[in-house]
């Protein structure tokens, strides 16, 4: 599958905006598993390709990186984090419970296709509210059971991120004037950080 | 010029006093005094990397070991690299090393010359306290037709990934995933492409890359080594031949900063198969249409009746992948004993090579500004070493224009005026070309121009030194209006006798459509040569013929250099080539008496002085002779 | 000491994220300020304020800054917002709370050390984040703060935020380097050092999310005013982060010097469930463990290391008596051989090995002779590895095996963890 024009124009704005285009091989990466929600190995040819760089490149950088998906997943990818910090309050539990509750093991597929999940060791950031987990590189935090199930029947019907109506601006490219994306922002202001008295 | 002033440091190498220049790795310093300090990532050709840890030492103040490789000496450094905790670290890293290492030495091809394998034995741990489920990876991953890949035995060192983006620029081999699922491969597992790929085998300290064609044929203890040149182009790469008995092993780089580098290209490398003996012939003579059989006094005999009885004139051709001493020989047999001069090497029709075509030795490239390759990857394609050595020279701040063969014009315009060093590389096809955009060149810039013409074959430099052409003698003497007719012309020159003298599979006569019809004609061929061909219908006389790897003698590369090449394979019951001729010339009566090799080169340099540089190692001058 | 919100004081505001609602509450008035002075002049300025980096290391950062050689231009300032150390959420929270305070901080860093061209390296786990700072450039950009001639000063800076893409390794500052150019994220040797060769081979300064956050109040309020606050060489404040089993977990900005003890038990609300402390782990997963005994010692670089371990980045890990600190080590240790760049041997096959031995305590099938056996690969992996991700992977699992060595007799006694058994005796 051919990139689509819109990767391929975020791709050359981020080969111009660095000052040495090998910088855009990670945006690129990411605009290409923003638009195909996984990167295969034909996409880091084109990739190479548009920024003038070996094709062993692209992979020896892709492969490093865990978060690059290298083979297509589950509409929604939901990662809990099983650390030390996480463990202590309760993470290994969580986890038993996705399991249970969507009847796949770690790493896995749900039949219907709708979610992948898999716990990692790699801390996400979020200590302070855990249990937690990432949604589509969303942060879900002091989870409980009802909790998950409710995300879960929530993403049982959503569409894929990157095929959403109004995609999510992931990606570093050049800024264009006139663009705002505030939803993230908004988003974390929303979810109720902790904050000190 | 100036001796250049370095600032020199003294330090003290387990209490060893050792003075060394600025800039020196604790490593090199170290082994200037006799001490060695086991590497694996360190290579001399490469950045220091010390990823492989093997090389930590002791330095005082500094309360971390560090890493011989890496680290740089300072003035009045202690540097320790026998104490306890050296030691104990050393046992360490080798047991970290070998814990995800498959340890299968009984059938790794690296057995017996594998740096972990020695180093385990000489500073490792007894026995491993690794008693768990090992990382397993990948073995025997096809990484191209010529390299297999085994990925568990790989240590992660980055030698071939470095060699591929600092050595040869590909940038074909990579590391990919990490940790301790790191591995190396080529994108999406795609066959390599490089011509290179042999130096990864031979950089790699354990037995990850391997060649297929040495795949389970020796082991290293078993094999014979012979110092000789590659027989594959003019470029003379020095090399090793490995074999055992009668059977070539493999091509292997022998170290010659001046030429190659270190360097082997693949074409030169792999050609090894190419010289392989397939079985010790005796000479043959065809008596009544029907070949038979005959000893060497009665190939002689046969063989000079048959000139004699052919007549003048006679025509000859020795290969450019011929030695020195058989060419020059060959050269006394066709003008002084069969008195003709139409004699030849050359197998394409292309300019003759000069003097002033050797001018840039391979090594100044280096030292150029600019460099013009004139025909682009023809040039390489004709001595591919020559890339490494320029792609080594762009790293350094040389500036290489490739241009196409009709494209002097482009590279005129990109060397600027105040330029002051500028080299210009061609082959010999373009010689001319190359000639005339060296004076232009010469004009307009600043500094000097010299150019540098790939010439065919390992030594077809030498046979325009030692005039197998039919217009010059030795050392470019003139003929005096004696010269004789070229190769093309012999089809309808009259002639009643042709010698083939065709050692080298790799640069043999190969006739053209006029020349096949002629040879079928001539009342005599006498076919000297190393293996069966279709020629051979054509001849009254077989006489087998040494290999390159059977012989001893010089050979000059394109840029005069003249080196020895070594016999590497016993191949006795075959007489040597210059044998052959002395033998011949003197069942004419000639009364030659040369013992060896060494004899005849002393004639050559008595003929030819400017090869007395042979005996120094050095490239032949003749510019400053003249 | 105590609580003193400097850098999070505003953070109740509404809509701090905001542009105009930042500016409102004094926000890049310090930038304006500094745009005042001399670049030399804020070099003085943060060295005079002893100002240590919050990334970790605790190096001092106007010292920093004044290595970069003179004359040699272009030079860059990096922003190491990788924050990826387990117990470690701070750098998220001043991001997504007031990425324009982040922002006002980059530039006035850039400004001082005469950069024209700043980055922001952020994790790429933090997309929420990503998209607070992105808005926060395009809005400064607008504003004219941004850009070819910033307010009119003849300076010029523009800021480009990159997103890495999941490899804790790259919050080492070369590694970062190495990732911002495309590379696979594998540290670098030192020397060079970054401040003369470092992204693309300039000269180029790192600094950490909080550390520059510091920045537009120094500017404001001057290095006396900062100087003042703090230990003798710890100056400020330091916002930590609490997790573990402690009833109020999240992030708390103290004056440096206060009391562990009052982190822990006054704003982290204390140990949850009325049960009893365990250990303590003050700097996130790398550093050594401490005991109730150490709880009197001060938030404070140097005063935490007295104590035999370190503040790193501000993260304070609690562990309750019910804790196994065998299965903690492990998850560590798991974390850094899934972290491991795989460069150098001591990391890539050291941790790889102390894993697998871990998981042998776990499953029941260790030996009395393998806690003798971490201590050894710890050995030599610590000071041997490349970049100090190695050194780190063995300080906890070392210190534990210092302190709680029974646990893991215990483990092997029982062949297996006592304290699963319990709460499975528990449940039963």
């Amino acid at each position: 599958m051919a990139l689509g024009q819109d990767t391929v124009d975020r791709i050359r704005a981020s080969a111009a905006l660095y000052p040495s285009k090998q910088s855009a091989i990670l945006p690129a990466l990411w605009a290409v598993q923003h638009e195909q929600g996984y990167v295969t190995d034909e996409a880091m040819g084109e990739i190479a390709q548009h920024l003038g760089l070996p094709p062993s490149l692209i992979e020896a950088t892709a492969s490093f990186y865990s978060m690059f998906l290298l083979r297509p997943e589950g509409r929604h990818e939901v990662v809990i984090c099983v650390n030390a910090p996480c463990m202590l309050r309760g993470a290994d539990e969580m986890a038993a419970h996705i399991q249970r509750r969507l009847g796949v093991r770690d790493g896995q597929t749900t039949p219907d296709g709708a979610i992948t999940w898999h716990s990692t060791i790699e801390c996400l950031g979020a200590c302070g509210g855990a249990p937690m987990m990432q949604v589509d590189h969303r942060f879900e935090e002091d989870l409980t059971p009802q909790k998950v199930d409710a995300i879960f029947d929530r993403l049982r019907t959503e569409p894929a991120p990157h095929e959403a109506p109004k995609p999510k601006k992931a990606v570093a490219v050049a800024p264009v004037k006139g663009e705002k994306v505030r939803s993230g922002a908004e988003g974390a202001r929303a979810r109720g950080r902790k904050t000190q008295k | 010029m100036a001796a250049v002033q370095v600032d020199q440091v003294t330090v003290s190498v387990n209490g060893v006093s050792v003075t060394v220049p600025k800039g020196t790795l604790i490593l090199d310093a170290a082994k200037k005094v006799g001490i060695d300090i086991p590497i694996f990532c360190s290579h001399p050709k490469m950045a220091p990397v010390a990823v492989c840890r093997m090389c930590l030492v002791e330095v005082e103040k500094m309360p971390k070991m560090q890493p011989a490789c890496a680290v740089q000496v300072a003035e009045g450094m202690v540097i320790r690299t026998k104490t306890d905790q050296v030691e104990k670290y050393q046992k360490g890293v080798l047991e970290f090393l070998l814990i995800n290492h498959p340890l299968d030495c009984p059938i790794c091809d690296k057995g017996g010359e594998c740096p972990l394998q020695d180093q385990t034995y000489q500073y490792g741990p007894g026995a491993s306290r690794y008693i768990y489920q090992k990382a397993h990876f990948d073995k025997a991953v096809p990484l191209s037709d010529k390299i297999v890949l085994d990925r568990e035995r790989c240590i992660l060192c980055w030698r071939c990934t470095r060699f591929s983006e600092e050595i040869s620029g590909e940038r074909e081999l990579a590391l990919i995933q990490r940790g301790v699922h790191t591995i190396i491969g080529t994108f999406n597992d795609e066959p390599a492409q490089s011509n290179y790929q042999g130096n990864w085998t031979e950089i790699c300290p354990v037995g990850a890359l391997t060649a297929r064609q040495y795949r389970f044929i020796s082991r290293p203890w078993d094999l014979d080594r012979t110092a000789s040149v590659c027989p594959g182009c003019s470029m003379g790469c020095n090399i090793q031949i490995d074999a055992r008995g009668n059977k070539l092993g493999r091509f292997q780089s022998r170290e010659n900063l001046a030429v190659d580098d270190s360097w082997l290209c693949d074409f030169g490398r792999y050609s090894f198969p190419n010289f392989q003996r397939a079985a010790l012939e005796r000479p043959r003579i065809r008596r009544d249409g029907k070949l038979e059989e005959v000893t060497y006094p009665e190939l002689f005999e046969f063989a000079a009746d048959a000139l004699k009885r052919a007549g003048a004139p006679v025509a000859g051709w020795a290969s450019p992948g011929s030695t020195n001493e058989e060419l020059f020989l060959f050269q006394r047999l066709m003008r002084e004993v069969l008195k003709s001069p139409h004699l030849d090497h050359r197998t394409a029709a292309v300019a003759d090579t000069s003097p002033e075509d050797m001018t840039l030795p391979i090594a100044d490239i280096e030292r150029c500004d600019h460099v013009i390759v004139l025909g682009g990857q023809e040039v390489i394609d004709a001595a591919p070493v020559l890339h490494l050595r320029l792609f080594k020279s762009q790293r350094k701040g040389v500036t290489v224009h490739k241009v196409g063969s009709g494209e002097g014009k482009a590279a005129l315009d990109g060397v600027p005026a105040e330029a002051m060093v500028v080299g210009i590389l061609a082959t010999q096809a373009n010689r001319k070309q190359a000639a005339e955009l060296q004076d232009q060149l010469a004009r307009k810039v600043k500094g000097s121009v010299r150019r540098l013409i790939v010439s065919i074959g390992p030594n077809g430099r030498g046979a325009v030194d030692l005039g197998i052409l039919p217009h010059a003698g030795p050392g470019y003497a003139a003929l005096n209006g004696q010269s004789g007719k070229a190769r093309w012309d012999w089809t309808h020159a009259g002639i009643k006798a042709f010698y083939l003298h065709d050692p080298s599979p790799l640069h043999a006569y190969a006739p053209t459509e006029a020349e096949a019809l002629w040879l079928s004609t001539l009342p005599l061929v006498i076919h000297h040569r190393f293996k069966a061909s279709p020629l051979d219908d054509v001849a009254q006389v077989i006489i087998p013929a040494r290999a390159f790897t059977e012989k001893n003698g010089t050979v000059t590369n394109m840029e005069g250099r003249v080196q020895r090449i070594g016999r590497g394979i016993d191949a006795d019951a075959v007489r040597d080539n210059w044998r052959v001729f002395q033998d011949l010339a003197n069942q004419l009566g000639a009364g030659w008496a040369y013992e060896g090799v060494n004899d005849i080169l002393q004639d050559v340099i008595r003929a030819v002085p400017p090869y007395e540089a042979v005996n120094r190692g050095e490239r032949v001058l003749w510019a400053e002779r003249a | 000491m105590g609580l003193k919100p400097i850098l999070t004081k505003d953070f109740g505001v509404e809509n701090l994220h905001q542009f105009g609602v930042y500016e409102r509450t004094g926000g890049y008035t310090g930038f304006k300020k500094a745009l005042e002075m001399q670049p030399d002049e804020l070099v003085e300025l943060v060295k005079k304020s002893g100002l240590r980096g919050r990334g970790g290391a605790g190096f001092p950062t106007g010292n920093k800054w004044s290595f970069l050689p003179k004359g040699m231009y272009p030079r860059y300032l990096v922003c190491n917002a990788d924050e990826s150390e387990p117990g470690c959420f701070k750098d998220r929270y001043l991001i997504e709370t007031s990425p324009h305070q982040v922002l006002e901080g980059v530039m006035i860093a850039a400004y001082a050390i005469g950069a024209n061209l700043a980055f922001i390296y952020i994790r790429g786990e933090y997309l929420p984040q990503y998209e607070a700072l992105e808005s926060a450039i395009d809005e400064a950009r607008d504003a004219g703060y941004l850009g070819k001639n910033v307010l009119g000063k003849g300076y010029d800076l523009d800021v480009i935020l990159h997103r890495g893409a999941g490899a804790y390794i790259c919050g080492e500052e070369t590694a970062l380097l190495t990732s911002l150019e495309g590379y696979r994220g594998e540290p670098r040797l030192k020397p060079p050092f970054p401040a003369i060769k470092g992204l693309y081979g300039k000269p180029t300064v790192v600094n950490n999310v909080e550390t520059v956050s510091n920045l537009p109040h120094i500017v404001l309020n001057g290095a006396d005013w900062f100087a003042a606050l703090g230990t003798p060489t710890g100056k400020g404040t330091r916002v930590w982060c609490i997790s573990g089993h402690v009833n109020k977990p999240g992030n708390y900005e103290v004056e440096n010097g206060t009391p562990i003890r009052e982190l822990i038990e006054v704003h982290g609300g204390g140990v949850w469930k009325n049960r009893k402390l365990k250990a303590f782990q003050p700097g996130g997963a790398s550093m050594m463990v401490l005991l109730p005994e150490h709880l009197d010692v001060a938030l404070d670089f140097d005063a935490i290391a007295k104590a035999g371990s370190m503040a790193g980045a501000g993260a304070m890990v609690v562990m309750d008596e019910t804790t196994c600190m065998v299965d903690a080590a492990r998850r560590y240790v798991k974390f850094f051989q899934h972290e491991s760049c795989g460069k150098c041997t001591p990391c890539r096959e050291g941790t790889f090995w102390m894993a697998n031995v871990f998981d042998t305590f776990e499953s029941g099938s260790a030996r009395q002779s393998d806690i003798d056996l971490l201590l050894d690969i710890g050995y030599n992996i610590d000071g041997r590895s490349f970049c100090p991700l190695g050194d780190a992977s063995t300080w906890f699992p070392r210190s534990v095996i210092k302190y709680f060595r029974d646990e893991f007799e215990q483990h092997v006694a029982e062949k297996g963890c006592p304290f699963k058994k319990q709460a499975v005796e528990a449940v039963a």
